[in-house]
């Protein structure tokens, strides 16, 4: 049966003109890049060693020279979380300001309550859009999972004709400066009923839509494993999609999980997209848009500057804590992935 | 082998599809008497609420037997024009917006026209600055929701005691000498800075028919009373307490300011932020060789719009709600809760409306103001260059301050006043131009019909070009309906017969 | 240039190598444009001869083909059904009806008026409306413009869908008879599903991506593109309820050319500072955000987890809010010179313009931007390098120091040409992103301050303003201004497009790889 299938391949390729054959045949599977990265880190210890080397001055031990480093990188660490914090601890300290709602000239506040949370919650739709953010946050993290995934798979180990063309393609448009197509985008959305209150579902299709553009870091991860465990599996008569369901996505976890991660988290900070789409249907809002509703004129900022403060904490909290326990595998997808790209 | 891109080319029919429910924009006449709408309020704390009461009362109030199901929407007056602006078919049945935005709603066909009798009402009714907000041309368009919409000052009284509030220069002087900042929204728009230019008697007339279209602006600003209003603003712009600007929080900043130009909107921060120093008055007089200006500002008005509609009982009952809206009761309402000073006459003449602080300040300084009536769009951003320019110019270097307002001539000039003369376009090798660049014709002095080139143009064999008015297509001819097309070579005077609409070439001397 | 063999390359100086490499990169880029063309040219006629060899060969299977294979020609499928191959057929036929019934009750409709882009105003008209006892306008709306180009291009693209299925279904039938007349069987519908997972799982996988691609990324930019020939701006906004816009050729174009000295300067300066910006940004961020991977994997370095969990915060709070305060913080008026004019280190004549003034020096607050740009993204930075650091092979640092290197020189010796072989596709992208980078600009200085150099039809741009925040002015001001931006955007997206495939195909890492896209 297999040899069937192999029977109109090759028939195939004779139909293609003598060109396209040179491009098929251009296109055969690049050495594995584990192979090369070898070569590469070979390339680069001979350089290495190929360089004199001043011998370093030893006067000072090894050891006292360790403990001074490791001070200095301490102080710069402790400065830099110190930098890195001020602004989030402001944040949080005006979240729990009570004596005016308006923006002030001190840090600390003069008297301390949970009022602004209070009132966010009772006051404005924030649980609404709490919930739209997280709904449109889950959607899009699965659906956007899956474009990216079978994106990067395929482009990643399948050979096939325009395979090159469509990479370049997918890199030249991503170039287009977006928000020009925003109205289009707009019009085309109402046009299926996806604005105003269903913005979600429309947002959850521009998001997803595009996504398959952001392939990079993920085919760079599926670079790095080893192509020879998909020859083994054929030997074996496995198909392709059990190769890809059964072998490649469990040693892929860590590359599914930085995207789920970064899927997750882009909904939460859109105001651009989700304002246009939402057409000022505060049902329809992420929170983003909804935030920023409650200070978009200077009067509105005035009484809900501390309330917007305490909007930005709360979704501070579902980010920092997924962060926290996922960060092992960001690190570890990112690594493999920006290998390539 | 093919089939999954078949299957794939299938889905995008889904997405072409729904071409076809897009296709008849006609929506059903409808005789019952309850009608589902979205009303576009502002997103000022409370307004949502007190609308969505008000529409209650009408629904229980109207004699008609009308029932409006309203989703009532905060958002702030810019956005609800914008998202108007980008799509009026779904865009809400009523809206508030601010005055600024009339012109861009017009343009787009945001708004209907008031019916005849809502017309008379509306005009017995309101103030005359409000009406004028509301007309495009003869017609109402609008209905005046407040007559607030302009700015004033707020001062810390305990910083500013014993200064003479009149004066500005006073009052920069005190601002440095306390350390403490003077917040002025100059380069921000030219709402705020215009008011400079109607200090020295400057005015900037905009004229439009009745289709919302602007006619003509007639603009001297670029004049030796321009002239001082800059040098006159150049004391804000350059002084080390100057803020741009107009945000009534200033007052608690980290280095606070003494003064705000603001408006009524800002009052309860105010009130919050300064308490019993809390002042309010009028804008200061600037002096510029010896010679004394009041400050002068616009005075505008926050409107209510309808969406046109097809359905005649709809666009009829929509009206209706708009004038209960913006009677007198939901206008005392509003100003109870939120202090927004009513259009409405009778109105106005409530004991609590007339001995209001704030109002009474805007009152007083609407006696400098002019009335904002309709301006382009495009003119907010055009008014703004000129302080920036101002701004970068050396202190009093009046070359400078001239270049500042010959740009802004032309700015306007290029943007809305096209000149009304003739011009020649073409691809002419001599001026190494190809359709780009208009050459401006001279109108003959005997015939009114002849225009010719004002200079001899060297014409090469193949030239092509043709003549046209305002730099308008639509006005243009060649040869004929053709580009006219240069035959022999050499040197020549373009003179057309714009009635005949005939070319000759005149050889030069 | 002359090329340099090996040996004589080896024997120049320092300063001498890195001249020649700067020299052969800037003699590449010709050649490189040279090459482009070249291929693009290839790429046209392969197109054109593809479509000409399609031509003859269905002209061939007509001829040559069974009665079976000539009804398909009309009727969709029907090879397919007859060799036995159903759900291949009726899927076929499925998609012929469904294009001819879309094509009769709209397609056609749409298409017709592309033409004129609409012909019908809305009308209005008085009505008296005796309950209320007053008149009303009614308004029936127009054709709308917009619509009719969206619908048009929809339309397009299902037509040349149809017609590759339909050059699909009939090459199937000619491969079915070709198969069947060398004895062989076809292929049965159920190894069709099954071929679905397997040898076509490529396809398969790549289908909904595509069309995702395809509707919400090419049509709008092909949208975009046929709006710059258009007059489509706030006093044409083709809406239905107002006037119409329509085909204008060329004439925004023209508009462009006609820039004249302000229009072209404006797009210079905004285009080097761009450029500059996007240079700072990429290499800033990547440079100290690889320091300060290193300082925290460096041995012997507690509590990494913290530090790490400590830069990764800034990530979750959105950018709109965290950006916002820190604006705010380093305001005129705001708490940076608050605290410090009270610790007297400046007077309030001298207060710091973080943000810059107005005719006053644009460099302070384009610093400004750098700087908080590396606040934002050193995180990022941070966690992409520290994995790949820890890949690279500790031998060669163990080697280096035998051979008595210091950090500084196992640092450019070894983990710098490591990080910038394997970053190399990265830096480009995110160079370019940061050309794009709208949200850090927008959120902090809105553009400002404003130049009064920077004057284009009355709008005004700032020192700080990128070409996208310039651009986004443009369309989103007053005039609503589309047609011009489609324009400029067109030439944007041209000058980044250049810019990036230029670089990006003289990588070294691009080069050897070659796989790389």
């Amino acid at each position: 049966m297999m040899n069937e299938y192999k029977g109109q391949d090759i028939l195939e390729f004779n139909y293609l003109s003598e060109e396209e054959r040179h491009d098929v045949i251009d296109l055969m599977p690049p050495a594995d890049y584990c192979a090369q990265e070898q070569v590469t880190a070979e390339s680069v210890k001979e350089s290495a060693t190929a360089v004199e080397f001043k011998p370093a001055k030893r006067h000072m031990g090894q050891k006292i020279k360790n403990r001074i480093s490791n001070t200095i990188i301490y102080v710069v660490l402790c400065l830099m979380s110190i930098i890195w914090l001020i602004p989030f601890v402001c944040i949080l300290l005006e979240s729990f300001r009570v004596e005016s709602t308006s923006q002030v000239g001190y840090i600390i506040p003069k008297e301390w309550g949970f009022d602004n949370y209070i009132n966010l919650f009772t006051k404005t739709k924030f649980l609404r859009w709490m919930g739209n953010t997280f709904f449109l946050g889950l959607a899009v993290s699965v659906l956007q999972t899956a474009f990216v995934l079978s994106m990067s798979y395929v482009l990643s180990r399948f050979k096939f004709r325009g395979r090159k063309s469509l990479m370049n393609l997918m890199l030249i448009l991503g170039m287009f400066p977006g928000f020009l197509t925003l109205i289009l985008i707009y019009n085309l959305l109402n046009g299926w009923g996806m604005t105003g209150e269903n913005s979600v579902f429309g947002l959850i299709l521009v998001y997803v839509a595009s996504s398959g553009m952001g392939y990079y870091v993920s085919k760079g991860f599926f670079d790095t494993i080893s192509k020879s465990l998909d020859e083994a599996a054929r030997i074996d008569g496995a198909t392709r999609f059990q190769i890809f369901y059964k072998i490649i996505m469990p040693l892929a976890k860590p590359i599914v999980i930085y995207t789920i991660l970064t899927a997750f988290m882009a909904p939460w900070g859109d105001f651009v997209m989700a304002k246009y789409i939402a057409h000022n249907s505060s049902a329809g809002f992420n929170v983003a848009v909804g935030l920023q509703n409650l200070i978009a004129t200077e009067e509105s900022k005035a009484t809900n500057y501390t309330m917007f403060c305490a909007g930005g904490v709360v979704v501070a909290v579902p980010i920092t804590v997924l962060f926290m326990l996922l960060q092992k595998y960001y690190v570890a997808g990112v690594t493999g992935g920006a290998v390539k790209g | 082998m093919k089939k999954f891109l078949a299957i794939m080319l299938s889905l995008v029919f889904v997405v072409a599809l729904c071409g076809v429910t897009a296709c008849d924009p006609n929506t059903p006449q409808t005789t019952e008497q309850t009608y589902d709408i979205t009303v576009w309020v502002s997103e000022t704390a409370g307004v949502v609420e007190l609308t969505q009461q008000q529409i209650n009362r009408y629904n229980e109030t109207n004699e008609i037997g009308v029932t409006f199901n309203a989703t009532v929407e905060g958002v702030s007056e810019s956005e609800s024009a914008t998202q108007m602006i980008t799509d009026v078919e779904s865009g809400a049945d009523l809206f508030f917006f601010a005055q600024d935005q009339t012109m861009r709603l017009m343009e787009v066909g945001a708004l209907t026209k008031l019916g005849t009798k809502s017309t008379q009402t509306v005009k017995e009714t309101n103030d005359a600055s409000s009406i004028l907000a509301a007309q495009v041309g003869d017609d109402l368009y609008c209905y005046p929701l407040t007559s607030d919409n302009g700015y004033f000052m707020y001062y810390n009284k305990a910083t500013m005691e014993g200064v003479n509030m009149d004066s500005l220069e006073d009052i920069l002087a005190k601002c440095v000498e306390t350390g403490t900042n003077f917040s002025y929204e100059l380069e921000g728009s030219g709402w705020y800075n215009a008011g400079f230019f109607f200090a020295t008697g400057c005015t900037s007339v905009w004229e439009t028919n009745n289709d919302g279209e602007f006619v003509s602006v007639q603009d001297n600003f670029n004049s030796a009373n321009g002239l001082i209003a800059l040098q006159g603003m150049q004391k804000v712009l350059k002084s080390t307490a100057y803020v741009n600007s107009s945000d009534a929080a200033n007052f608690t900043a980290a280095v606070p300011s003494s003064v705000v130009i603001s408006g009524t909107w800002a009052s309860n921060t105010v009130k919050e932020a300064l308490g019993d120093n809390m002042g309010v008055t009028d804008l200061p007089s600037f002096t510029v060789d010896g010679k004394s200006y009041h400050i002068g500002s616009f005075s505008g008005n926050k409107l209510l719009g309808v969406k046109p509609t097809v359905d005649a009982n709809r666009a009829a009952a929509l009206q209706q709600l708009a004038m209960f809206l913006t009677n007198k009761d939901c206008q005392l309402e509003r100003f109870n809760a939120f202090g927004w000073g009513p259009s409405n006459l009778e109105a106005q003449a409530n004991d609590a409306v007339a001995g209001d602080p704030v109002l009474t300040a805007l009152a007083e300084q609407n006696k400098y103001a002019i009335p904002q009536g309709q301006i382009h769009g495009k003119w907010w951003d055009m008014a703004k260059a000129y302080a920036v320019g101002t701004k970068a110019a050396e202190m009093g270097d009046k070359v400078a301050l001239q270049a500042v307002l010959d740009t802004y001539q032309e700015s306007i000039d290029n943007a809305f006043n096209v000149k009304e003369v003739w011009t020649y376009i073409g691809k002419i090798a001599s001026l190494n131009t190809d359709w780009s660049t208009d050459f401006e014709m001279v109108q003959d002095a005997e015939n009114a019909n002849i225009w010719r080139s004002k200079d001899a143009v060297v014409l090469a064999d193949g030239d092509e070009f043709k003549v046209r008015f305002n730099e308008d297509w639509d006005n243009a001819f060649g040869n004929g309906g053709g580009n006219y097309v240069v035959e022999t070579a050499g040197t020549y005077y373009i003179v057309a017969d714009v009635v005949a609409q005939t070319i000759t070439l005149e050889p030069a001397a | 240039m002359k090329q340099l063999d090996t040996l004589s390359y080896l024997k120049l100086s320092k300063i001498q190598k890195i001249g020649y490499k700067l020299a052969s990169f800037f003699c590449a880029i010709p050649k490189w444009f040279v090459g482009l063309f070249l291929k693009l040219w290839g790429f046209i006629k392969a197109i054109g001869l593809k479509i000409a060899d399609t031509c003859v060969d269905i002209v061939k299977t007509f001829k040559n083909g069974s009665w079976k294979t000539r009804v398909s020609f009309l009727v969709m499928g029907f090879g397919s059904v007859m060799f036995g191959q159903w759900l291949r057929g009726l899927l076929f036929f499925a998609f012929e009806v469904v294009f001819i019934i879309y094509m009769i009750f709209a397609g056609a409709h749409w298409l017709s008026q592309l033409g004129t882009l609409g012909t019908k105003l809305p009308t209005t008209e008085d009505v008296y409306n005796p309950v209320f006892d007053d008149t009303v306008e009614t308004t029936i709306p127009g054709d709308s413009s917009f619509k009719i180009l969206l619908y048009s291009l929809l339309t397009i693209f299902f037509i040349i869908a149809f017609i590759y299925t339909w050059r699909v279904n009939i090459k199937q039938c000619r491969i079915n008879e070709e198969i069947l007349a060398s004895g062989r069987k076809v292929k049965s519908t159920k190894e069709d599903m099954k071929a679905v997972l397997d040898d076509q799982f490529h396809k398969t996988l790549l289908s909904l991506p595509l069309i995702g691609i395809l509707v919400f990324t090419v049509m709008p930019i092909i949208f975009m593109i046929l709006v710059a020939f258009t007059n489509y701006d706030a006093s044409h906004p083709g809406n239905g309820y107002a006037n119409l816009f329509t085909w204008v050729g060329f004439e925004n174009f023209n508009l462009l050319l006609d820039f004249g000295g302000g229009k072209t300067f404006a797009f210079g300066e905004i285009l080097a500072w761009t450029l500059i910006w996007a240079f700072f940004a990429t290499f800033t961020n990547y440079f100290l955000g690889m320091f300060v991977a290193m300082m925290i994997n460096k041995k012997g370095i507690r509590l990494k987890k913290v530090w790490r969990t400590i830069l990764v915060i800034t990530i979750a709070i959105p950018q709109f809010i965290s950006l916002l305060y820190v604006s705010n913080l380093f305001a005129d008026n705001g708490v940076v010179n608050g605290i410090l004019l009270k610790l007297n280190i400046i007077d309030k004549e001298h207060i710091i313009h973080f943000w810059g003034e107005t005719g006053q020096n644009p460099w302070l607050p384009r610093m400004m931007v750098i700087l908080i740009n590396i606040w934002v993204g050193i995180p990022y930075l941070m966690l992409i390098t520290t994995g790949i650091l820890m890949n690279i092979p500790q031998d060669l640092y163990e080697q280096s120091r035998i051979d008595g290197a210091n950090a500084w020189q196992q640092y450019t010796k070894i983990t710098l040409p490591y990080m910038l072989f394997v970053t190399g596709p990265y830096l480009l992208t995110s160079f370019v992103g940061n050309i794009n980078n709208f949200n850090i600009i927008y959120l902090l200085t809105g553009g400002g301050p404003d130049n009064p150099k920077l004057i284009v039809d009355g709008t005004i741009a700032g020192d700080t303003d990128l070409l996208i925040t310039w651009l986004f002015d443009l369309t989103t001001g007053a005039s609503a201004n589309y047609k011009l931006s489609s324009v400029i955007g067109i030439l944007i997206f041209l000058v980044v497009a250049i810019i990036s495939l230029v670089v990006y195909n003289i990588l070294p890492s691009n080069r050897r790889e070659g796989d790389f896209s």
